[in-house]
């Protein structure tokens, strides 16, 4: 096996200001194999990004790269920069995340194929073109020879994607190095696009370095994993060894934070990514680790090879994965649907997509295209309920939120506790409304960016009608104490906290008005995997202790099987399936319900010696749920 | 899900996003801007409107045996072509093109405010109806329209205030209206309506302080425009009418007596037009800086 | 994309037609009017209703409406008052020389504009960009009156090199193409220089934020060059919002040649509007306000148009 890249200690710096370099990356080792999968992973803040900029050298000038970046015997880190520019695109090929900001929108995508395989082999352009033609039809693009002249906002996202592949495939190159590809594409394309990489890198003999925040994502394909936390390596080696367990806390967390079916409780990890100036010498997870001891902190521990994998922890040896298999009672199916008053009703509702005027004679003369967002959707919501509505982008399930929550006008009823919205007098509407609330998918931008917190968080509270400042000041602290946060925040304006901690504000906000439903709109969508463990266990307990029912929007399968007591499934605007959580989960009745569950890796039952069950040892939330 | 150290890197090409410590440089830097804008615009104010207590010599008095004399020790910038005395004229010429300018920016940005946060909430029909009006009041260049208007009848001061105000609105409206409604759609906007907040609290509570920012910079800048745009009227003689000086009047006759070369008629006159605009635009670029973080 | 034409062709045309209206109730329905500028301050009541009848002005505004839009259409726009020659063709010479002077100032400032806002986008924060921007600033704040006058001291009255106003030198029997350029340098020194101002300012800011975005980061991947990437890729889509800037800038243009002109005596349409609004000429006045007016909006229409044969993005929809 032949090994294409090799890091060697790599470790970069960057300038900040005119203060000391900060370290990014920390003396990091690591290998692509010909034809392989490496999987480089790790959280925003851990450096994996600055790894991959850092082997092409597209860094910052004033960067301070140490080590070796072996490229089939070539130190990249040596070279000069004309001598990387050859490099760069020949035999290394990029593929980035979002390809619709990263392909110039202006530029046909022929050319822009074609650009990079005239610039490193100087062919003529009939040739350029016709390898791009090529390309394209080697990525799975429909019809090549049409498409070679279409701009990149022609594509749907995952084509965009296969075309940014077939980009960086122009030259052949030895190495792919894919930065979070899939991150913000649709569960089934992301899947497409991964079979897609690992054909290609198995055709080609083409190492890939795939640069993730989620771990599920690589399950099926990586061949080596190399786990990454504020720009250390915590824990390496072959992929088979490490999913089926996990050494170290951190990586352990990470998996355990991904919410399988039937499991009670996610393991969440508390704290926040340590400040780049204040890391502890020792083992940088170690202020969020439940198993840390005082050594921990002071030395970090030398790679201990003694298990599949290889992993930098002190303790690791000591916790023992046989001992953990103390199996989480999974939630007793329910037999029956636990008889639960209707604290919401939908019937019949369709909404029309809002477009703008296409002319203005027809503007004029107030016609609008019509389509069809939703069409004929029909659920009912039990108090103390969570259901849960998924789908793809286009599927209307955020649509639907807006209808119920009365943001956008409708057709059919929304019927909250026996009354229409319809059928209301003007005057009992706000009232009404404050009973349903709203946790949108950004946190900050669900916030006036120049309110303080504590305002902002009384804001309902005095539209409510509570005069007495003292009363929304008590009431203020009541609810940052009920989503786990200190009343410290209450003078703090929404930029300066984490977007963790933002959503959780987000959440005192919706309970201020005491209402019976919340519509989570993707409400951890923008999170870490650890963070979206943290709140979706919060919004658990939340449930419980006031008997809140929730509507949980979610593309991510995941999410909604850890949460929802009934699961309702939306394609093009229709509700293709509904019904109780497990049934959908394990036996859809609907084709696009079973495509969709079967792309989720996520969807493994309980396993044994799995890393969910370390959760116990985890402090604050981890307490296992009377069932 | 960002970090500051991995923003800071998307940029290529050397230009390094800004960390914490760098913004903090560049607050200083750029506070130099504001300030120099203060103390420039408190020196033409106190200039403007000090100055004929601190100067006493008198705009209208004519000397003629002194007509069209360079700076000397009597008349530190010379004196016109009928012996007036042009350091007490270019203090007058201040204190009329402030007292028309600053109240003429106010009631363009009163009106401009009310007429664009109309549009951005009301129903969309009436916003499309309301713009097709401000497109086509805007097709006719605000100086063109005041030339003309000017020109039918002598205004006054007061006049003028208005013809200024009721001209330059419509350039204010369209920023107002179109920065209204890419905020009225914002989640938080949507959120304060979920727990009962009405279209007049939204607009009051939020949009309004979120447009502060853009408002406040866009007063300044208007500062300027209204000194230029006051200025170039009493240029054409159509502005700011006798006995009242400005300094475009003054520019005006210096141009009429060119061939003479009287530097001293020119020069003073068109530096205070141009450091009053810089003033106002000086502290706008600065307040632009400092807001520009916190949007 | 046939589409998108008509819908904003009629929307200008309605523009246009508010336009037309209100310039109609600038003109005619204000008090005052022409009669005593045409028939002296001393002028008998009889007098001014005779001509008042004979201008057409003394029945009732809903008819001089129709009649005005009749006139339009037709092409007619009126004699001048003061000067007694068809309007249009009075237009029509003035406008000439104000092309002459625009074409010339906005060659001249999209030149330096685009090479000052390509350095100061790409050296954005280092002190090229920083010498730009106070430099733009101190352009933007100059006003054109003030500048042509010094132009004209200095360069006219104190060294002599270039002439002090006008087109031509009245003193020559055959004024050739050279005595023209001479008498246009100053005039398109002075709109040119300052109008880098604020067009280096919107083009630099443009180059900037192209060269933030994700598509530099990938043509660099490639292994293009620096240089590359900025003339191939940056320059392209950095111009486009220049396009639009230029129409939209069409009512500031007319503007400032008000007062370009009248410094230096310049024969053009501004230099036309100020002397017509002295002497209350009405008809010249409406003509010039309304092609002033006209040119905007098509100065949009054609702005928006461009912009959208140019991106791509706007072609499809």
């Amino acid at each position: 096996m032949s090994t294409v890249l090799s890091l060697e200690h790599l470790s970069v710096a960057l300038k900040r200001g005119r203060g000391r370099p900060i370290s990014v990356l920390d003396d990091i080792s690591l290998t692509v194999n010909a034809g392989e999968m490496t999987a480089l992973v790790g959280e925003s803040g851990s450096g994996k990004t600055i790894a991959s900029l850092g082997v092409i050298r597209l860094l910052p000038r004033s960067a301070e790269i140490t080590g070796k970046v072996m490229l089939a015997g070539t130190d990249l880190a040596a070279l000069t920069e004309s001598q990387m520019r050859k490099v760069r695109g020949r035999d290394i090929g990029m593929v980035f995340q979002n390809p619709l900001s990263a392909l110039n929108p202006t530029t046909r995508v022929g050319n822009q194929i074609a650009e990079v395989y005239r610039l490193h082999t100087g062919e003529s352009d009939r040739a350029a073109r016709a390898r791009a033609r090529e390309l394209l039809g080697e990525v799975g693009i429909p019809d090549p020879a049409e498409r070679l002249d279409d701009y990149p906002h022609q594509f749907s996202g995952g084509m965009r994607q296969r075309v940014m592949i077939a980009m960086a495939l122009a030259c052949s190159p030895k190495l792919l190095i894919a930065d979070e590809p899939t991150t913000g594409l649709d569960l089934l394309v992301a899947r497409q696009i991964l079979t897609l990489l690992s054909r290609l890198r198995r055709e080609h003999s083409m190492g890939v370095l795939f640069i993730t925040h989620d771990l599920s994502i690589v399950e099926e394909h990586a061949d080596q994993v190399h786990v990454l936390y504020a720009g250390k390596s915590v824990e390496w080696g072959g992929a088979r060894s490490f999913f089926a367990q996990p050494r170290h806390p951190y990586s352990q967390a990470l998996l355990g934070a991904v919410p399988r079916l039937g499991q009670a409780r996610l393991a969440s990890i508390p704290g926040n990514l340590p400040d780049p100036e204040s890391r502890p010498p020792g083992c940088r997870f170690a202020p969020r680790c439940a198993f840390r001891e005082p050594a921990c902190e002071t030395a970090y521990p030398a790679p201990d090879t003694t298990g599949g994998t290889i992993f930098a922890c002190r303790r690791a040896r000591e916790i023992n994965p046989a001992a953990l298999l103390d199996a989480v009672t999974p939630e007793a199916a329910p037999a029956a649907p636990v008889n639960r008053a209707t604290a919401l009703e939908v019937t019949a509702l369709g909404v029309d997509y809002e477009r703008t005027a296409t002319s203005f004679i027809q503007g004029v003369l107030g016609r609008k295209d019509k389509m069809r967002a939703l069409e004929d959707i029909s659920f009912t919501l039990g108090q103390g309920e969570c259901l849960g509505i998924v789908g793809q982008s286009g599927s209307g399930k955020s649509t639907l939120g807006r209808a119920v929550l009365q943001m956008i006008p409708y057709q059919g009823h929304v019927i909250l506790n026996g009354e229409a919205f319809d059928a209301m007098p003007r005057a009992q509407r706000k009232p009404a409304r404050r009973r349903i609330q709203v946790v949108f998918q950004d946190p900050k931008e669900s916030m006036n960016p120049r309110m303080r917190i504590g305002d902002i968080i009384a804001e309902p509270l005095k539209l409510a009608g509570i005069r007495s400042k003292r009363a929304r000041v008590d009431q203020t602290v009541a609810l940052l104490d009920r989503v786990g946060l200190s009343d410290r925040m209450i003078n703090l304006f929404p930029g300066s906290v984490s977007g963790g901690q933002a959503q959780r504000i987000a959440i005192a906000r919706a309970l201020a008005t005491n209402p019976g439903i919340i519509v989570l709109d993707e409400p951890t969508s923008s999170l870490d995997v650890s963070t979206q463990a943290l709140l979706l266990n919060l919004l658990k307990d939340l449930a419980r202790q006031d008997g809140l029912s929730y509507i949980l929007i979610s593309h991510d399968i995941a999410a909604v099987s850890y949460m929802a007591d009934r699961i309702a499934v939306l394609n093009g605007g229709r509700m293709v399936e509904f019904g109780a959580a497990q049934e959908v989960l394990t036996s859809p009745r609907n084709a696009y319900t079973r495509e969709l569950i079967a792309a989720s890796p996520h969807f493994r039952t309980n396993q044994p010696g799995g890393a969910l069950d370390i959760m116990e040892f985890l402090p604050s939330t981890a307490q296992p749920s009377a069932v | 899900m960002s970090n500051s150290l991995a923003t800071a890197i998307t940029a290529p090409g050397g230009a390094l996003r800004r960390s914490a410590a760098e913004r903090a440089a560049m607050w200083l830097g750029d506070r130099g801007t504001l300030v120099t804008g203060l103390v420039l615009a408190v020196l033409i104010l106190g200039f403007s409107l000090l100055g004929p207590y601190l100067y006493t010599a008198s705009p209208y008095a004519i000397h003629g045996h002194h007509a069209l004399q360079g700076p000397s020790a009597t008349f530190p910038l010379g004196t016109d072509q009928i012996g007036r005395n042009e350091l007490a004229r270019l203090i007058a010429g201040g204190y009329a093109t402030l007292i028309v300018s600053i109240p003429a920016a106010i009631l363009t940005f009163g009106l401009g405010i009310v007429y664009g946060l109309a549009a951005a909430l009301s129903p969309s029909w009436i916003d499309k109806v309301l713009m097709r009006v401000l497109d086509a009041i805007l097709a006719l260049p605000g100086l063109v329209v005041l030339i003309f208007f000017s020109a039918l009848f002598q205004p006054g001061n007061f006049e003028l205030i208005l013809l200024l105000g009721l001209t330059s609105w419509p350039g204010l409206a369209r920023i107002v209206r179109n920065e209204a409604i890419a905020q009225r759609n914002r989640d938080f906007i949507l959120a304060t309506r979920q727990f009962g907040g009405g279209t007049w609290y939204v607009a009051r509570v939020h949009i309004l302080r979120v447009m502060a920012p853009i408002l406040v910079v866009n007063a300044t800048f208007l500062v300027g425009d209204m000194v230029l745009a006051l200025s170039g009227l009493s240029f054409l003689g159509l502005g700011v009418q006798p006995p009242y000086t400005s300094w475009g009047g003054l520019l005006q006759t210096g141009l009429n007596l060119i061939a003479l070369d009287p530097w001293w008629m020119i020069l003073p006159a068109g530096l205070m037009i141009f450091l009053s605009i810089m003033a106002a635009n000086l502290i706008g670029q600065g307040l632009l800086a400092r807001f520009g973080a916190a949007r | 994309m046939l589409r998108m034409i008509v819908n904003r062709l009629l929307t200008a045309l309605l523009s246009l037609a508010i336009l037309i209206t209100i310039v109609f109730f600038m003109t005619h329905a204000t008090p005052g009017g022409p009669a005593y500028s045409i028939l002296g301050q001393k002028a008998t009541p009889a007098a001014v209703h005779e001509l008042n009848v004979r201008l057409g002005l003394a029945a009732p505004l809903w008819k001089q409406y129709v009649i005005w839009w009749w006139h339009l259409l037709q092409g007619r726009l009126g004699y001048s008052y003061l000067l007694n020659r068809p309007v249009t063709q009075l237009v029509g010479d003035y406008m000439m020389n104000t092309l002459a002077l625009y074409i010339g100032a906005i060659l001249l400032a999209l030149i330096l504009s685009i090479g000052l806002g390509l350095l100061q986008g790409v050296t954005y924060e280092r002190w090229p960009a920083r010498v730009i921007g106070a430099l733009q600033l101190s352009l933007y704040a100059l006003p054109t009156f003030f500048v042509g006058t010094m132009f004209i001291l200095y360069f006219g009255v104190k060294w002599g090199v270039l002439p002090t106003g006008g087109i031509t030198n009245l003193r020559l029997e055959n004024p050739g193409l050279p005595d023209y350029a001479r008498h246009l340098i100053l005039p398109v020194l002075t709109v040119g220089l300052l109008g880098v101002a604020g067009l280096s300012r919107y083009f630099g800011t443009s180059v900037h934020e192209e060269l933030g975005k994700d598509y530099v980061r990938t043509a660099l991947a490639k292994g293009l060059t620096f240089r590359a990437v900025l003339f191939k890729h940056v320059l392209r889509n950095a111009l486009r919002p220049l396009v639009t800037i230029l129409g939209l800038s069409f009512p500031g243009i007319f503007a400032g040649s008000v007062l370009v002109e009248t410094v230096f005596n310049y024969p053009g349409l501004g230099y036309l509007l100020w002397r017509s609004a002295l002497s209350q000429d009405y008809p010249v006045i409406s003509a010039i306000v309304l092609l002033i007016g006209a040119l905007t909006v098509i100065g949009n229409l054609l702005a928006d148009l461009v912009n959208g044969l140019l991106d791509p993005r706007e072609r499809f929809e």
